[in-house]
């Protein structure tokens, strides 16, 4: 049973790497327009259950449900559609690709869902503005500085107007200056648009941007207290 | 003053500094940091290290592979020279070490079977190489090829002609190649007045080779420069394997204190590792494919594993050059990168790339080919040096162009689908990379279209037309008939065997003026008697009307053998003698004599299906007694039924049966030379070779630019991206590089072949040997781009994102 209003839900989720288990009868769950952060010590499992939250990965067992439809049952190609559909991603390093300029790179989502070049790259650019990189757009990624980066990545993300966004440590490469003013365009951004945010972090500086917080540790995870 | 005073503080903890490294040491602490590094850097290390090493032994053992040629023709040479038996004008005298020999050539399904049969004529003959015991009549010692395909069921039909006891097999030293089918039998019949039967004391003969076509001189000189060029481009793409992680390490040492320099030679120092660890890999290989290059049989060209050992200071050269070069490669392709001490490299400064110094080049090569590349047929010289210069010149000047041909026209790609953007503008911020994929085959192609374009234009030189004709007739069977009656049974046995549809055969001898008029060299007048029926008459000339008991004095044609004495032989009426005559123009044996019919009439000649114009007297059967005739010769054209398998094989079982010397040979429209079919086969087998390699290459180029792009793969496989989508870019990828890789090479080559051509005195393009290689190129993209889908399948999985 998914918590009412809730738009993804995760229960009992179990995934192992070999005979190394990284999540232990997780459960997770997250509604509309919310920011969850997600937090434990490093290998505690956060960024497979971000996999698994997001298609990428299927778990060994447990569901994941997006709406009324379980992520955990459909093919890889069905997952891949959704996340092109439905699903941003930002992660610690931008991982923006090399090759293409910043815009191209904003616009390469949309692009994916079979957005026509030009009007993709509107759209992109009034993201680019919005999060304070329009100067960048014609750069590519080697020619800014890594909060420049950062910012872009999150336009990439937002840009498909997805539904949820999978941040994971966003700003685990950036100066705390630069950090907090890429929370600050992301959370505003991702609430302006009414997409979730499941940002996963160490930081309690960055878990602060969260509505409420999540801890794994030893694969399950848990509610913090006091929080929500 | 207490103890805490003389407590020694940081910089006195300090080791005196000794005398800093200069110069040679410098370089040699750097590499060797370098190496430990190729090796100490985990998996990651091992597995650049491991790519480079079988990238590297990949062209390593090619190029071992060609500094053995010299020695494999010259073993193989040495071998064939050790077996020829001398012999002379002048019989050898009979002795216990003497011995009789009558060559046999035979074929079987298309390949040589040669042999020889052996009479001693003492106690002691010499053995031929790599025989132990001369075989007794009856038996045979064999070549282990020969022996295996006797052994077979295929050679069941070839056991029929051979039909010996197999008493031991040759050996290497007495064999040209591990394939060659090739036997010494015994025999108890061979007598000197046999023709063909001589006698011989020793084996061994030094032929002195004629010397070499200077047109073949230029086809292997610029087939080697085609060859080796790629090989030489793809050691140099294989020491840059896995360049961006490295660079990566490399800032991180600049970080610590390594300077600019350092940092160089420390990535010399692991390119240095990976090409000393290809040299083993490259001797293993070559070791390890040597074992099965007795396998590899075109056209006969084939040797044993020893008889490929490098040529010594060539084997020295590879040693030494392809570490000098992996190192002078990797500080090359360094020059344009700009490390910094903090976060990741940074490109310097893209420079444009110039065309002002590239086009020279090809262009020097060409104008040196084209004012000093002379050829001289008559004379045979040929200028070697500036040739292979030439060609390499405007081989490498093409190299040279590409990079800078990608990089100009990438330049101008805007806009299309995600595929073609991601691909346009990989291409675009790095497209030496895969300039340098391409770049072996441009070469290959380039060089392969110049030397198809002189194949074919000088091939004529060397494919003469025999003036057989194979649609009368398809094989001859020559044998010396001891009398009339077995002739006939042999022409009958003939018509009976499986597979032969007609036969035209002729009994031959001398016929004698039976009148005392003697010729200008005192022996008597003579001509030759041909016998057969109507039909073989209507072969060999144009008679009329044919019946038997007539003769006819067949008129040679215009260039052919004038026979003076045929007039005054071939009288109506005339008496002949059918006796032969000795070397002092005395008649042998009683008289027999035989009266030309007054029917006699002469006809015009004929070529018949060997080409040749026969003169003389024909007679057919019923004019005279062929019992009588003196030393006949029986000469068989058979024609086969293609539809029957093994027809000719059928037809030499008949003409061994009744003689196993008898010699039957195959009718063909053309003859080639076999020293330009050896060296057309000996590039094609080179040219399978580098293409291959070309084709490992661009696939380990591609594995590697995918693997050094995992992380990359895995967050564009999370945002969604269709598996189609990337396998498409990676297409584009490849594709675009090569379409223009092949344009310049078809451009080049065309150029290059022109101009060798204009060497060679020939001229015209046949573009039907142009166009298949940019297509075979295109081909190979398809088979790299279609294997290196697995992999990039594999790399497609979220697996790449985890960093725990």
């Amino acid at each position: 049973m998914t918590p009412a209003g809730s738009l993804l839900t995760a229960r009992a989720l179990h995934k192992a790497y070999g005979s190394t288990p990284a999540l232990d009868g997780a459960d997770f769950s997250i509604h509309p327009g919310e920011v969850v952060a997600v937090m434990g010590p490093s290998g505690s499992g956060k960024s497979t259950l971000l996999h698994c939250l997001a298609g990428i990965i299927r778990p060994d067992s447990g569901s994941v449900l997006y709406g009324s439809r379980d992520l955990s049952q459909m093919s890889d190609a069905q997952r891949s559609a959704l996340r092109r559909s439905d699903f941003g991603f930002v992660f610690q390093f931008g991982q923006l690709v090399p090759e293409l300029t910043c815009l191209e790179n904003v616009a390469l989502p949309l692009r994916l869902n079979g957005v026509k070049r030009k009007e993709a790259e509107e759209r992109s650019l009034e993201w680019l503005e919005r999060l304070e990189v329009g100067e960048v757009r014609a750069k590519r990624p080697g020619e800014v500085s890594g909060g420049q980066g950062q910012r872009v990545a999150v336009a990439r993300a937002l840009a498909a107007r997805p539904r949820v966004i999978f941040a994971d440590e966003p700003t685990g490469a950036l100066d705390s200056l630069n950090g907090e003013r890429v929370m600050t365009l992301l959370t505003e951004a991702a609430r302006g648009t009414n997409a979730a945010v499941v940002l996963v972090t160490h930081e309690a500086r960055v878990a602060a941007y969260s509505d409420r917080e999540v801890v794994v540790r030893d694969g399950q995870a848990r509610e913090m207290a006091g929080l929500a | 003053m207490t103890a805490v005073d003389h407590r020694p503080g940081p910089t006195d903890q300090r080791e005196p500094s000794g005398k800093a490294p200069t110069g040679l040491a410098v370089w040699f602490r750097d590499l060797v940091m370098g190496m430990r590094f190729a090796v100490g850097s985990g998996r990651e290390g091992w597995t650049r290290t491991a790519l480079t090493a079988v990238g590297v032994g990949l062209g390593v053992a090619l190029l071992l592979g060609a500094s053995s040629v010299p020695s494999l023709l010259n073993n193989r040479s040495e071998r064939s020279n050790a077996r020829t038996i001398e012999f002379g004008e002048q019989k050898a005298p009979r002795s216990d070490s003497s011995f009789l020999f009558h060559r046999v050539g035979s074929q079987f399904r298309g390949e040589s079977v040669d042999g020889i049969l052996l009479r001693p004529e003492g106690g002691h003959p010499v053995l031929p190489p790599g025989v132990d015991k001369v075989p007794g009549p009856g038996e045979a010692v064999v070549s282990p090829a020969l022996k295996k395909l006797l052994e077979s069921p295929d050679g069941k039909l070839l056991h029929d002609r051979l039909p010996y006891r197999v008493v031991g097999t040759i050996g290497q030293a007495g064999l040209i190649g591990p394939s060659e089918h090739y036997y010494y039998a015994g025999s108890d019949k061979l007598s000197l007045k046999d023709s063909g039967t001589n006698r011989a004391t020793a084996y061994g003969w030094r032929i002195q080779s004629p010397d070499m076509d200077p047109v073949l001189l230029v086809l292997i000189l610029v087939g080697c420069v085609v060859l080796l060029m790629p090989v030489a481009i793809f050691i140099a793409t294989a020491v840059r394997f896995g360049g961006e992680r490295r660079d990566r390490r490399l800032a991180a040492l600049r970080l610590v204190g390594a300077d600019n320099h350092m940092a160089r030679r420390i990535a010399a120092g692991e390119a240095l590792l990976g090409s000393l660890f290809g040299l083993i890999v490259g001797a293993g290989l070559f070791l390890f494919g040597r074992q099965f290059i007795g396998a590899v049989d075109i056209s006969s060209l084939n040797a044993f594993p020893t008889d490929l050992s490098p040529v010594p200071a060539l084997a020295v050269l590879i040693l030494l050059a392809v570490p000098a070069s992996a190192v002078a490669v990797t500080l090359f392709a360094l020059r344009g990168i700009a490390i910094e001490p903090l976060g990741v490299v940074r490109s310097a400064v893209p420079r444009r790339r110039r065309l002002w110094w590239r086009l020279p080049i090809p262009v020097i090569g060409l104008a040196l080919l084209a004012a000093f590349g002379t050829v001289d047929r008559k004379t045979g010289s040929v200028n070697t040096y500036l040739i292979g210069a030439g060609a390499v010149l405007t081989l490498l000047g093409l190299t040279m162009l590409l990079p800078w041909l990608v990089e100009a026209v990438v330049a101008r790609f805007t806009g299309g689908p995600v595929p073609w953007q991601l691909a346009a503008r990989r291409l675009q911020l790095s497209s030496s990379s895969a300039a340098r994929a391409v770049s072996g085959i441009t070469v290959a192609v380039a060089g392969a279209i110049a030397l198809q374009m002189l194949f074919t234009a000088v091939g004529d030189d060397f494919t003469k037309p025999t003036g057989q004709d194979t649609s009368r007739a398809q094989l001859q069977v020559m044998l010396p008939a001891r009398d009339g009656a077995t002739t006939e049974k042999m022409i009958d046995a003939f018509k009976d065997t499986k597979g032969v549809s007609g036969v035209i055969a002729t009994i031959s001898s001398r016929i004698l003026s039976a009148g005392q008029e003697r010729n200008e060299d005192g022996f008597p007048l003579s001509t030759s008697l041909t016998v057969g029926s109507c039909e073989t008459l209507q072969e060999i000339a144009r008679p009329g009307p044919c019946k038997d008991g007539d003769v006819f004095q067949i008129k040679g044609g215009p260039g052919s053998y004038v026979d003076e004495d045929l007039p005054k032989i071939a009288r109506p009426g005339a008496r002949a003698l059918l006796n032969d005559f000795d070397d002092k123009g005395n008649v042998l044996g009683r008289p027999s004599t035989w009266t030309l019919p007054r029917t006699i009439r002469p006809v015009d000649a004929r070529p018949d299906p060997t080409g040749e114009q026969n003169t003389g007297l024909f007679a057919t059967t019923g004019a005279v007694d062929v019992k009588k005739l003196a030393d006949p010769t029986a000469r068989a054209m058979v024609r086969l039924d293609p539809s029957v398998p093994d027809a000719a094989e059928y037809a030499r079982n008949t003409a061994a049966r009744f003689d196993v010397t008898a010699n039957a040979f195959q009718l063909m429209d053309t003859s080639d030379d076999r020293r330009f079919v050896s060296v057309r086969n000996g590039l094609l087998i080179a040219s399978v070779a580098t293409m291959t390699l070309i084709a490992a290459s661009m696939l380990v180029t591609t594995l590697e630019q995918l693997r050094e792009r995992r992380r990359l793969l895995s967050v564009l496989v999370a945002f969604g991206t269709r598996r189609g989508t990337l396998a498409w870019s990676v297409l584009w990828q490849t594709a675009v590089p090569m379409a223009l890789g092949l344009a310049l090479a078809v451009a080049g080559g065309l150029g290059l072949g022109r101009v060798l051509l204009g060497l060679t005195g020939k001229s015209g393009i046949a573009w039907s040997v142009v166009w298949p290689l940019p297509l075979f190129g295109a081909g190979l993209v398809l088979l790299v781009t279609l294997l290196s889908m697995p992999p990039l399948w594999r790399m497609m999985r979220a697996d790449g994102l985890r960093s725990e």
